[in-house]
């Protein structure tokens, strides 16, 4: 945890993490240490016993041992349940604590800038993402309670060592704070060896997400093979790291086992000369040995725990960073400077590049009048998708003003933007819902299963979607295929069409809706738009003549 | 891939590191008996104080430090070889699922989705080395600590160990029944944890739709569903756990009591000696918790069984069918034709026929092209080509020979392909054109980009070569992405070359390089061409017309136009439209 602090300004991941855990947390902590309680307790009790016993033994007075005996035992069970109200409780507070984490991670997930997105790599972000949570969880599930249960039960257990007689704990203490000073050397190497094997897991995880998104060319290019043998050697690569570990952790184990022998050899030699001295009794040795027995496990887990919780940490402070990554603003302040009044969409002096990339719009300005079809052209590359996704509020210009229904985009949120149009992408996506789900998501108004059905019927029917999608087995139910196997790209761009046409938009925005389709396609995607941008305006990106044909207006954009 | 396929893959490569583990047993075993004769000297000197006699403390000195040097090269060793075996399994079923992977048949994926199979290797991977390396050799050591404390108590007293084990039958029955419970709640929370993943896995991959259309408000409720879910299931599975604990505990407790009673009352008869009692509560201690945690091991072992099977399931999969025979990749005496369809029928979910008694052949060097409306399969034309996807009825012959007998590999290696949706990997465009060809030279690919006119724009990229392209290509255009994929079959120079809609996205603009670039991989080639625009199929050979799974008509455009049939009306659209 030292090391963070030399990161200026970032909290302390530990504390910042359990702090998300919120007003819980004093119930959080407390339920732990009343599961430790009750541990302990059981243990104590059972110690009691044994000495109450063997005391018997060595005096042969068995007056009253009976009643000692039954007490001792239900102490135990009460113990016991005691222990269990706490850890059931800590449980289902630590359970809610990694919900509400992921809630956060998840939410920020669909809240990052879109160049975020479109940069990464999904599927390795998403295996990483997951599994820095499931670590960075188990703080809350399991290391936070672990540690703080060997520290306060090595307390607990001290006290009755210590008032049974304290020559003989203090010796045997000695042997443990020795172990542990030992175990400590480890933590260091054995964490570096930690962070190098999971950098090692997350190339095998890219590579085999590699394989199954380009399932295509794996099959029919030599790309499995060699994807393979990456993953090969990174998986070679783990396991050599993993033996250099085991080795470390072998040395440890049996240095451990080095203080375990010793202990016992302490607790023989000093003992055997305390009772030969009359300093003791059998009784109170044996009462000693057997909570030691235990304590020394507990000693042993705080050395075995701390290493994990670091890495823990280290995982809960890749949550942090992720957490603090910028999001998508609110609103974009623009310089403003256009003519509002001018049309229903106007753009003035639009410049814009991508990160580090050649300038794909110079000084664009444009005025759509209400009600207008237009049709954007220009060679690829030349910025109409740009264009799109600059007023649909993706990325901000650098340069220039944009306003939608007389108001700049400065002056609105993009969420009040967005709700003014009707975007049907190139690519159609259907999520991992039904058709009639997938249509549904027109209205961010309303929860998808809440959307009359005639309304989606309606809107299918509009988009030339109905018809085939009622010749499905399942109809408005199905479920598209992860790869839209059942249905064909036209059909797609249907229900994508069907979805925009349910959200009922003034601007209806289309990026080359009908390119990648066959001409009967075309021609019902094309009827579908006439349909809609009668009471519309239309923005369409395309760069067929036949579907430039249809509008009222061409815009051709240069370089 | 002459494998037994129903194979246990744990099983298997469990017992093909089994010396490591046998090691491991035999290190446990002497460590244990090292301590067993450590206890050993403890009772002897306690005897020999209580009976008013001086012990020498060097008398038992040198052998017990004996036997701490012993025990600590043994502890060595055993951890050294658990965690090794334990490394060397992880290693060994990663590397076979790996293999495996890029055997599977293709509807495999397109059923279960990406998600889901990644967090089979990822996540329920690491659980079940969990059992290699904490659960099994924990079980192997308790029951070996167990069973030589047993052995030792029977020699003090044998009484003691029909008291010790006589609550042992309630404790299995109550450990049986909270697993079985318990295996439930699991597999329902590996479920929903599965589902949250590809919820949102499924929301960042349509981030455009759900910006757009502003729902992630939406997407978000949809996931936090099943984060609920997660932790209630969670929540569940503590409950379950924790209530077995405290009974195991509880029951635990009785014949430990009653051991000590017995201990007590055969020490006042006279039966055991004191000294004997103390080893006796001292390995009492010792093998009390290894012997809840036998039983209780069950619970562990069921739940990474559902984990195991999770993998076992990838495993247990068949490989995608392949005959043997690598034949050679030249028109076999006879009709000269490279590939020929005599009534093939399919079906993707058995009830919706896609294909449906399909008949063509198509001869050496020429190009074919199959035109028709979307959904009459003309896609699923190149997927059975390339065995992606079995025919369920007809003959499919590929230069001459069945294509049930050929070697999957060696059938594809007569295949190139070019899609419409051209899937880059997140890697160096260097590497995603090299992966065409297995050793690519730099100058290969160099020639092959060149070929495919992309060499020039590469170049103009600041990293040129070295640039690495996002998950879907999104900062190359489609028809740049397109050359990217021509350069890469280029590189493979195979046979026959697929051309699935190549100049459907591109604009005018750049479909004069990308077409330039077909007709060069073209050549000397049988080209088969799947197309919507007709325009781009004009000069086939011939042309196949699709509809309702099957050939309509077929022949060259000037046969088809005069035929006037469906062709020359689908032409007649196309040219009306552009006008």
């Amino acid at each position: 945890m030292s090391k963070d602090k030399q990161n200026g300004k970032k909290p302390n991941i530990f504390f910042w993490f359990m702090g998300l855990m919120g007003k819980r947390l004093p119930i959080y902590l407390t339920a732990i240490v009343v599961s430790i309680v009750g541990f302990a307790g059981s243990k104590i009790a059972n110690a009691w016993l044994v000495k109450n016993i063997m005391e018997a033994a060595q005096t042969r007075q068995t007056d009253g041992l009976l009643t000692t005996v039954i007490i001792n035992f239900f102490i135990i069970v009460a113990a016991m349940f005691t222990w269990r109200f706490g850890i059931v409780r800590y449980n289902i507070e630590a359970k809610r604590g990694i919900a509400r984490v992921e809630k956060q991670v998840f939410a920020k997930v669909l809240r990052l800038p879109m160049s975020y997105y479109e940069n990464m790599h999904s599927g390795d972000f998403m295996s990483k993402l997951v599994f820095d949570m499931e670590r960075a969880g188990d703080i809350y599930g399991s290391r936070l309670r672990r540690l703080l249960d060997g520290f306060l039960t090595t307390v607990i257990y001290m006290i009755p060592m210590l008032v049974l007689n304290w020559q003989l704990t203090l010796c045997l203490l000695s042997v443990s704070g020795l172990s542990l000073l030992v175990n400590s050397i480890f933590l260091k190497p054995m964490k570096k060896m930690g962070s190098k094997l999971s950098g090692k897991n997350a190339v095998m995880t890219e590579k085999i997400t590699n394989i199954l998104a380009g399932m295509e060319t794996t099959k029919i290019f030599p790309t499995g093979r060699q994807l393979l043998e990456d993953y090969d050697v990174a998986n070679s690569d783990c396991y050599k790291i993993q033996k250099k570990t085991n080795t470390m952790s072998a040395a440890l184990e049996g240095l451990n086992n080095l203080f375990d022998l010793l202990s016992s050899l302490a607790f023989l030699g000093v003992g055997v000369w305390f009772v030969s001295k009359n300093l003791t009794t059998l009784g109170e040795l044996s009462a000693i040995y057997s909570i030691y027995g235990n304590f020394r496990f507990v000693v042993m887990e705080i050395g075995k725990y701390i290493p994990q919780m670091m890495n823990c940490v280290a995982n809960a402070e890749r949550i942090y960073d992720f957490l603090s990554l910028e999001e998508e603003p609110e609103t974009y302040e623009l310089s403003g400077g256009a003519d509002k009044t001018a049309g229903i969409v106007t753009a003035k002096d639009i410049t814009f590049a991508y990160k580090e990339d050649r300038q794909i719009l110079e000084n664009l300005s444009l005025d759509i009048k209400k009600g207008e079809f237009v049709a954007l052209t220009g060679q690829s590359g030349c910025g109409k998708s740009t264009f799109a996704k600059l007023l649909l509020g993706f990325y901000k210009p650098e340069q220039g003003d944009l306003t939608i229904e007389g108001k700049s985009y400065s002056e609105m949120s993009l969420r009040e933007v967005r709700d003014l149009i009707g975007y049907v992408p190139q690519e159609p996506y259907l999520f991992e819902a039904t058709i009639a789900e997938n249509i549904a998501y027109g209205r961010s108004d309303v929860a998808p299963e809440d959307v009359p059905m005639e309304d989606i019927i309606e809107a299918a029917k509009a988009a030339n979607a109905h018809d085939f999608i009622m010749k499905l087995p399942e109809g408005y139910n199905t479920i598209p295929g992860e790869r839209g196997n059942t249905l064909s790209g036209g059909e797609k761009q249907r229900i994508a069409i069907a979805r925009a046409v349910l959200k009922n938009a003034p601007v209806l925005l289309l990026d080359e809706a009908t390119s990648a389709l066959d001409n009967e396609s075309e021609r019902l995607v094309n009827e579908a738009i006439e349909r809609l941008c009668k009471e519309r305006t239309t923005i369409m990106i395309a760069h067929r003549a036949s579907t430039i044909a249809r509008a009222d207006r061409v815009i051709a954009m240069g370089e | 891939m002459v494998k037994n396929k129903k194979k246990n893959l744990y099983v298997d490569i469990g017992t093909k590191h089994g010396f490591l583990l046998l090691v491991y047993v035999v290190a446990a075993v002497v460590l244990n008996a090292v301590v067993i004769a450590g206890n050993e000297y403890l009772a002897r000197a306690t005897d020999s104080l209580l009976l008013g006699e001086t012990v020498e403390f060097q008398e038992f000195f040198l052998p017990l430090t004996g036997m701490i040097v012993v025990g600590t090269i043994l502890a060595y060793v055993q951890s050294l070889c658990g965690n090794n075996y334990s490394a060397k399994v992880q290693r060994d079923v990663r590397g076979r699922l790996g293999k495996h992977l890029l055997t599977l048949p293709y509807s495999y994926y397109d059923e279960k989705g990406t998600g889901s199979i990644m967090t089979k290797l990822v996540s329920d991977i690491a659980e079940v080395g969990r059992f290699f390396s904490e659960i099994m050799p924990n079980l192997i050591v308790d029951v070996i600590v167990v069973l030589t404390v047993t052995v030792y108590f029977l020699q003090m007293d044998i009484m003691l160990i029909v008291v010790l084990f006589v609550t042992y039958p309630v404790l299995l029955v109550v450990a049986d029944k909270i697993s079985r419970h318990l295996t439930a709640v699991v597999k329902k929370r590996r479920g929903s944890l599965d589902a949250r993943t590809q919820a949102a896995f499924d929301a960042i991959q349509g981030i455009s739709v759900v910006r757009s259309y502003n729902l992630d408000k939406v997407m978000q409720k949809k996931i936090n569903y099943y984060i609920d879910d997660v932790a209630d299931q969670g929540c569940k599975s503590t409950k379950i756990t924790s209530m077995g604990y405290v009974l195991r505990h509880s029951i635990n407790t009785i014949p430990v009591v009653l051991c000590y009673m017995f201990a007590l009352h055969e020490v006042l008869t006279g039966k055991i000696t004191t000294g004997d009692m103390l080893a006796f509560s001292v390995l009492l201690n010792r093998i009390l918790y290894p012997l809840g945690n036998i039983v209780f091991c069950v619970n562990d072992i069921r739940e990474v069984n559902v984990a195991l099977q999770r993998v076992q399931e990838i495993y247990d999969q068949e490989p995608e069918e392949s005959g043997t025979e690598k034949f050679s990749m030249e028109v076999a005496q006879g009709n000269g034709n490279v590939v020929e369809w005599d009534d093939i029928t399919f079906s993707y979910d058995g009830e919706r026929q896609v294909l449906n008694g399909m008949k063509f052949a198509i001869g050496q060097g020429q190009t074919v092209a199959f035109a028709g409306g979307s959904g009459e399969g003309k896609s699923t034309i190149f997927r059975i080509l390339c065995g992606f996807y079995r025919k369920k009825g007809g003959n499919y012959k590929l230069f001459g020979h069945d294509f049930a007998d050929w070697d999957l590999q060696a059938a594809r290696n007569c295949f190139s392909y070019v899609s419409q949706n051209v899937f880059l990997f997140p890697e160096t465009i260097w590497r995603n054109v090299a992966y065409g060809k297995e050793n690519a030279t730099k100058e290969e690919v160099i020639e092959a980009c060149k070929n495919a006119n992309i060499h020039d724009f590469i170049m103009n990229l600041p990293d040129g070569y070295d640039t690495v392209v996002g998950e879907r290509g999104v900062r190359l255009s489609g028809g740049e992405r397109q050359r990217i994929s021509i350069a890469r079959a280029f590189l493979k120079n195979a046979p026959i070359l697929l051309l699935d809609e190549p100049t459907a996205a591109v604009d005018a603009g750049t479909e004069g390089l990308l077409q330039e670039a077909i007709g060069r991989i073209s050549k000397g080639k049988t080209v088969i061409i799947i197309a919507h625009r007709l325009s781009t199929i004009m000069d086939a050979d011939k042309i196949y017309v699709v509809e309702g799974g099957r050939i309509a008509e077929s022949g060259t455009h000037a046969e088809l136009i005069a035929r006037n049939g469906i062709y020359a009306g689908m032409h007649g659209k196309e040219v009306a439209a552009n006008e």
